[in-house]
């Protein structure tokens, strides 16, 4: 009798501990795009949690305990990689308990590992903001780099999963054909950005900016990671009258009120966009995501003011 | 290809003018066998130049099929040499031989309305230098990382405040912590004071803990395999906080392991929605022979975190509340001529110093707690209320076994409220200012105001125990 409650409890706790039916492994993504990548290339043979949410400042993921049980019983987390996740996982696979995947391990799966970085910064030095020192690590908003983002996730889950490599492969190989199908449709969506003047909120919009030929003239940060002060704000209302800035970008996770007046003392129009996927109404996916941002950006040009 | 095909036709039309204008008659036969010579000649280069033609479109084609292959290429194409075989990330470069190193500067300019209260770093009046912090941390080998703390402040030079080791790679979710750290006692109490979301540490954690919660010994702590987040933290140490400073653990060493410090600390999480979410935990120590102490708290943390863009970033609501029960032994305000030879004689049994007939004792159970919210606005900027009640013993534990003084009977039972205001410029930086009023039994009430200036050089993480 004395064995009862341990006997009750324990088919419950192996009932928590159980995979769901089909799927082979427990895979934590770090945020909603590498999740949704993660789906469409492992299908049922996954099953993904992810940590983040789409409309929150990536820089500022909340550390909860419930994600530290997650990590601990995972066989891999994706993350996105170049330092995008330092401010929250860390913290989280220090008392995860699962040296499997610990960065360097097979089990960590760098989504950044076939990007080429930009803006890397030649020093570390704080007074230039809070840099990410691998490079800006926004490369998700860019569709070919999301090509190379799901490379790098099917080749971590093969390498974790071996015995799922045809499933992997023929999922990347299908994904792939999606996005390149998209890329070409983005390509003569998105021509109208070609030489459009636009600032951003934070320094995110590099990796768009370059595929889709948008000139940015500054953010409305001082720094990176570093408010906006009242002598930068008037240099950069200044320059952005000197370029003709048609657009002010205000990231989801940023508040509105100051691009609102930036664009305001300008003429520019402020245009919402999402950095990670999920982060818009509508945008479960990662190709839902980019193309709402394209078509955001788009739409504002056709009612945006000429300064 | 171009330049032949021209060179061709012109040399063609150039053969056919000779052969129209070439002089005299009797060349005309010739002529005629020359110009149908000449005529096949030409119908042969411009065979020739359609076949040029036609290559030419095929090796543009074959250039086109080639240029987007190098473009669906160069999409799909690893960093190349930046990749070594094996490589499953992008990681900063790390030199094995160099630890990661911090370093946090708290300063602070105090005023009360007592006009003075002592040192500036435990509430008096003036300019204080409250925390300069080392913070030295680094994996050690596979299986080990270590770190170390190393603090000093106006008042005393640096010393080791932390010193430990901690596994990494045990199996069944264990982790064992071992060294001079803070043990996981309660939610503020093994907290570093830079790390505070206030400028100084709750009076009722400074009264009944005796501040950080600074141990030595050996802590075990074990992750549930489940979906429920449990973790439970056992450890046994020499003391913990105010005991360090006590007389019998702390001049005479421990005895036996009656007289050690033991420790259990379970803690469960739940998220209750989206957003919002509450962490529960209790604390039990004890220290079995000796001064009989038993230790009980409880300690809830509720947050709303809604993780958005709007002015309004969340709120932390934590209320932390013990129960301190410990025999002390029986003071009067004089030069305590007992201990003096107890102190020169090693002979003497440990359990001699205790001995209720040597000193007499009574047990005194007190307790405290604080309870404070944060809420979170901008960016940068956050501001906070906090209640905090503690009681000391009726009389006194002072920490010297010669001099015994008790303290004033009247200030056994202090209220503390305070308002703080946090601004951060930028995630290194941080200024911070609070007012308290103090509200002591029997004494006159006390207003302090503080402002803290905080700045950390380097990458400064205590990680996930202060989130």
């Amino acid at each position: 009798m004395a064995l009862r409650p341990v006997s009750a409890t324990l088919p419950l706790l192996l009932l928590t501990i159980a995979l769901p039916a089909n799927a082979a492994i427990r895979v934590v993504a770090t945020f909603p795009d590498l999740a949704d990548m993660t789906r469409q290339i492992g299908g049922e043979r996954v099953d993904v949690v992810t940590i983040a949410e789409g409309n929150q400042d990536p820089h500022k993921v909340p550390v909860k305990p419930s994600f530290v049980t997650k990590l601990n019983r995972a066989d891999a987390v994706v993350v996105m990689g170049l330092g995008l996740e330092h401010a929250f996982l860390p913290p989280l696979l220090e008392v995860a308990r699962n040296a499997k995947i610990a960065p360097g391990e097979s089990g960590y799966i760098d989504a950044s590992l076939y990007v080429t970085p930009l803006e890397v910064p030649t020093s570390q030095n704080r007074t230039q903001g809070e840099l990410h020192p691998l490079g800006n690590p926004h490369f998700n908003l860019d569709p070919v780099q999301g090509k190379l983002m799901a490379r790098a996730i099917a080749e971590g889950l093969e390498r974790v999963d071996p015995d799922g490599a045809q499933t992997y492969q023929a999922g990347l190989a299908r994904y792939n054909a999606l996005l390149d199908r998209k890329i070409a449709e983005w390509a003569k969506l998105a021509a109208p950005l070609r030489g459009v003047k636009a600032v951003s909120y934070h320094p995110d919009l590099i990796y768009l900016a370059e595929r889709y030929g948008i000139e940015l003239i500054g953010t409305i940060e001082t720094k990176p990671g570093v408010p906006a002060t009242p002598a930068h704000l008037e240099e950069l209302i200044d320059a952005m009258k000197q370029h003709k800035t048609q657009l002010v970008v205000r990231e989801v996770a940023y508040e509105l009120p100051l691009a609102q007046t930036v664009a305001e003392r300008t003429g520019a129009r402020v245009v919402t966009i999402s950095t990670l996927t999920g982060g818009l109404p509508g945008t479960d996916t990662y190709i839902d995501f980019i193309e709402a941002n394209l078509r955001a950006l788009v739409g504002a040009l056709s009612t945006a003011g000429s300064p | 290809m171009d330049r032949h095909r021209i060179a061709r036709v012109g040399l063609a039309a150039g053969l056919a003018s000779c052969a129209c204008f070439a002089p005299g008659v009797n060349a005309r036969a010739a002529d005629a066998s020359d110009v149908k010579a000449l005529q096949q000649e030409l119908a042969a280069t411009q065979g020739e130049l359609a076949q040029t033609k036609s290559e030419l479109q095929e090796t543009k084609d074959t250039l086109n099929a080639l240029k987007q292959r190098v473009e669906a290429l160069a999409a799909a194409a690893p960093a190349g040499p930046s990749l070594a075989p094996g490589t499953t990330a992008h990681l900063a470069p790390v030199n094995a031989d160099n630890p990661a190193i911090s370093f946090v500067v708290d300063t602070t300019a105090r005023s009360n309305s007592h006009g003075d209260g002592g040192s500036p770093v435990d509430g008096g009046n003036g300019f204080a230098l409250r925390s300069g912090e080392l913070f030295i941390s680094a994996p050690i080998d596979p299986f080990l990382r270590g770190y170390a703390t190393i603090n000093g402040n106006t008042t005393q030079g640096f010393d080791i405040e932390e010193a430990a080791v901690v596994t990494t790679a045990l199996p069944w979710n264990l982790t064992v912590k071992g060294g001079r750290y803070f043990a996981d006692v309660g939610r503020l109490s093994h907290w570093h004071d830079e790390a505070l979301p206030f400028v100084d540490r709750p009076p009722s954690l400074n009264r009944i803990i005796g501040g950080e919660s600074r141990a030595e010994g050996v802590e075990v702590s074990w992750l549930a395999p489940t979906e429920q987040f449990i973790q439970i933290t056992g450890g046994i140490y020499n003391s913990i906080g105010e005991q360090a400073g006590t007389v019998l653990n702390n001049t005479f060493g421990v005895g036996s392991y009656s007289e050690l410090t033991y420790l259990v600390h379970p803690t469960t999480y739940f998220d209750l929605t989206d957003t919002f979410n509450v962490e529960v935990g209790g604390t039990y120590f004890a220290v079995p022979k000796d001064n009989d102490r038993h230790l009980y708290g409880v300690d809830v943390t509720f947050r709303h975190q809604p993780g958005t863009s709007g002015f309004y970033q969340g709120t932390t609501l934590g209320i932390e509340w013990m129960w301190n029960n410990q025999r002390f032994a029986n003071q009067t305000p004089q030069f305590n001529a007992a201990a003096a030879p107890l102190l020169t004689n090693p002979a003497l049994p440990f359990d001699a110093i205790t001995n209720p007939q040597v000193f007499g004792s009574r047990f005194n159970t007190r307790q405290g707690g604080y309870a404070y919210f944060e809420s979170f606005f901008g960016r940068r900027f956050s501001a906070g209320l906090r209640v905090d009640y503690s009681e000391a013993p009726a009389d006194n534990v002072n920490t010297s076994l010669l001099y015994i003084a008790p303290l004033s009977p009247n200030a056994d039972q202090i209220l503390t409220y305070s308002m703080f205001v946090t601004w951060m410029p930028s995630e290194f930086h941080r200024l911070r200012l609070q007012l308290d009023q103090i509200v002591a039994r029997g004494e006159p009430d006390d207003q302090r105001i503080t402002l803290q200036w905080t700045a950390f050089l380097g990458s400064h993480s205590h990680g996930f125990t202060t989130r």
